[in-house]
């Protein structure tokens, strides 16, 4: 039955997808464009940068993508479901065992460690994702405010968001 | 307190462009520094969790905190609340996307957002920065972990067991 092929399919992705969003890709493309024939190449190029773009996380949002092109809105809760439960059962469990552990020498000792560890993770996609992004001398302001205004100020990125937000748009609209 | 929660992560999914560590900050900004639900320490470590484990950080940050605070319930409702938004716009944007590819708005729109967002991961950066440093061993262990995923491209688990067990081993 296709919907359970697309719950066991996204449950699949869920659970051996490993380092964020960005490992998913190449596996969630293997299953749904050459394994399943769900969707065209160029349609899931272009789900994959709708989902980068709208708010959420990007697995989950290339699932609805995805998922409502097989079947719909039915098709999309069943890959959003298969895509989260993997992933929400396992943090259950750690949060579970977390609060009778934590206090363990030897898990101490893994996080004293891991949060170095942590701070190299985020460092890296930064840089890769400044390049990406478009970053030069003239707009180069922009991203440091933010960082400065979220990372030190501790302002929220909910108002830097809305004002980019409203900004771009007048911008736009003014240029048509 | 569980309509608060639900409401906090349906914020944080409404806010989180960009995906993975873009969305750091916002989590941070809402779970650390105005609801007090975790130390900085505590986020550095359900961080940490959440890149060992598969799945999106969003997700397993929401299930990790709602279960702290609200055991099973908690954790189904605060993570519903964070892929709720998601559920909605990406629904219109699948619909739509193909009209709305092509105009100018909406591409300048997403172009701006990718900049903030790259500004959003440095906040995070910096937030965590102060606080995993702490002595001469986290500093050599940083400096390490950035090399090694640097040079070889290692996959964060793999970086993370390694750091992990340097931990255990040295620290």
């Amino acid at each position: 039955m296709l919907l359970a092929k697309i719950f066991f399919t996204f449950l699949k992705i869920g659970a051996f997808t490993i380092g964020g969003a960005y490992a998913m890709i190449p596996l969630i493309k293997r299953e749904v464009c050459q394994k399943n024939n769900w969707v065209s190449e160029e349609e899931f190029l272009d789900g994959l940068a709708a989902a980068q773009s709208c708010p959420g996380p990007i697995a989950v949002n290339i699932s609805i993508y995805i998922g409502y092109h097989i079947s719909k809105g039915k098709g999309m809760l069943i890959a959003v479901l298969g895509t989260i439960l993997p992933s929400t059962l396992i943090i259950m469990l750690i949060a579970a065992l977390f609060n009778k552990y934590a206090e363990a020498s030897l898990v101490q000792k893994a996080f004293h460690a891991l949060r170095p560890a942590v701070v190299a993770l985020i460092a890296i996609p930064l840089y890769q994702m400044s390049q990406k992004a478009g970053i030069n001398l003239r707009n180069f302001w922009f991203p440091l405010s933010t960082a400065i205004l979220v990372g030190v100020l501790t302002i929220s990125p909910v108002y830097l968001i809305l004002l980019t937000a409203v900004f771009s748009i007048l911008q736009s609209s003014r240029k048509v | 307190m569980y309509w608060q929660m639900f409401f906090t992560f349906m914020k944080i999914g409404l806010f989180s462009f960009g995906g993975g560590y873009a969305i750091l900050a916002m989590i941070q900004q809402e779970v650390v520094i105005k609801n007090l639900w975790l130390t900085q320490s505590q986020f550095v470590d359900v961080v940490a969790i959440s890149q060992m484990t598969p799945g999106p950080i969003a997700i397993n940050a929401a299930t990790f905190i709602g279960y702290q605070k609200g055991g099973i319930p908690g954790a189904l409702l605060c993570t519903f609340g964070v892929i709720f938004p998601s559920l909605i716009i990406m629904l219109i944007v699948t619909i739509s996307y193909l009209k709305l590819k092509g105009k100018a708005w909406f591409k300048n729109l997403f172009s701006k957002l990718r900049l903030l967002s790259v500004g959003l991961i440095a906040a995070a950066l910096i937030m965590v920065f102060r606080d995993a440093m702490q002595d001469m061993f986290t500093i050599l262990v940083f400096l390490l972990c950035l090399i090694v995923t640097w040079k070889y491209k290692t996959n964060p688990f793999y970086m993370l067991i390694g750091a992990a067990l340097i931990g255990i081993l040295l620290g």
